[in-house]
């Protein structure tokens, strides 16, 4: 008599440990499966620009025409890969229906919150505004995104992108990578992402005139921009 | 606690998960920010390639699994009993693997998504013991 408690505890406890590593198995299976297929922004390395610039003045962190009355402040950190996505879907709409055509002037701001790649990347783009080349830097760190703080940053990679912008002089730019200059301009970044209350990237400001500027929310659609952009040109 | 009122524990354990997992969907495919206790950690964590599998966000598959247990609560037989408490038991390895990514690779916490990660094991526990005594 005294058998039969005891065997059904032990078949209890025998399907405890039963769906314990079936649990455990699944959950591996979960985890294995989030890091192979996990999208780490690949350096996918495409080697044709997503955005033309050719042609468009530039001014340091700025694009287009400083005579635009409408300003498009992007705040971005070059590792995030919603940045990278805004770049490739909706720049292109930016650059050529707006900023070419001397309508609306473009600005960059870069964050650094991610963490140390995105302080290179940063440095390196700001030193590459030093020779009115910051958006063909950015937009070529963006096309060869890789895992965030991965250490995808080299400078074997910049030095390849820089060498494919017209008119980089690649010495120069990682000369000045690391100047008191461009250390500046990444605390003057810094300060008017905390002025502006920037919390995310890409956070995107419009701003008319001298008037305060006013955040707007377009996701990826090149068509929300748009109306955002006809309806500050309009006043 | 009767059986009742654990069954009504795990209902609302499980629904604080769908509300969770639920806004962090819904901030997902909105394209909005979470409201974040400090600035930074939150976009971080959301905008991280630890945040999808395969193109699908972590919240949503959340959002799955506490959905499946709710059916399985509603349902209420022995072999909905396992099956709630064995994918809560998935939840909870797998939220353990989301903390220590968030803690140790990101080097940032998303409040959210640690609430998402952490109201599993509550729902475990209650689960485990209405399995137990069914």
């Amino acid at each position: 008599m005294a058998t039969r408690p005891s065997s059904r505890q032990g078949t209890s406890r025998r399907s405890i440990v039963i769906v314990i590593a079936a649990a455990a198995v699944v959950a591996l299976a979960l985890v294995a499966g989030a890091l192979l297929l996990r999208d780490d922004g690949g350096s996918s390395g495409s080697a044709t620009p997503d955005v033309d610039f050719t042609g468009i003045p530039q001014e340091g962190a700025v694009l287009g025409d400083l005579g635009a009355t409408v300003r498009l402040i992007e705040y971005a950190d070059l590792q995030c890969p919603a940045c990278r996505e805004y770049t490739k879907e909706v720049e292109p709409t930016l650059v050529a229906d707006y900023v070419r055509p001397g309508r609306v002037v473009a600005e960059f701001r870069g964050m650094t919150f991610i963490g140390s790649d995105s302080v290179t990347a940063l440095r390196f783009v700001h030193a590459a505004g030093l020779q009115n080349r910051l958006w063909q830097l950015q937009e070529a760190l963006y096309r060869n995104q890789g895992a965030e703080n991965s250490g995808w940053v080299t400078d074997d990679l910049v030095r390849d992108l820089a060498a494919d912008i017209p008119g980089l002089d690649v010495d120069k730019l990682f000369a000045d990578k690391n100047s008191a200059e461009v250390t500046e301009l990444l605390a003057e970044d810094a300060r008017n992402a905390q002025a502006d209350q920037v919390s995310e990237t890409p956070t995107l400001l419009l701003q008319i005139g001298d008037a305060e500027p006013y955040q707007i929310h377009i996701g990826f659609d090149p068509g929300a921009l748009s109306d955002a952009l006809d309806d500050a040109l309009q006043g | 606690m009767s059986d009742r009122g654990l069954r009504i524990a795990a209902l609302l354990v499980t629904l604080a998960g769908i509300g969770i997992a639920g806004y962090l969907t819904w901030a997902h495919f909105a394209d909005q920010s979470v409201v974040c206790v400090q600035g930074g950690g939150c976009e971080k964590v959301q905008e991280s390639s630890y945040a999808e599998i395969a193109g699908v966000p972590v919240a949503t598959l959340g959002l799955a699994s506490y959905l499946t247990i709710l059916a399985l609560l509603l349902w209420d037989a022995p072999v909905a009993r396992l099956s709630a408490a064995t994918l809560a038991l998935v939840g909870v390895f797998f939220s353990a693997y989301l903390v220590v990514v968030q803690l140790f690779v990101i080097d940032a916490v998303c409040i959210w998504c640690m609430a998402n990660d952490l109201v599993v094991a509550p729902a475990l526990a209650v689960l485990t013991v209405r399995r137990l005594r069914s």
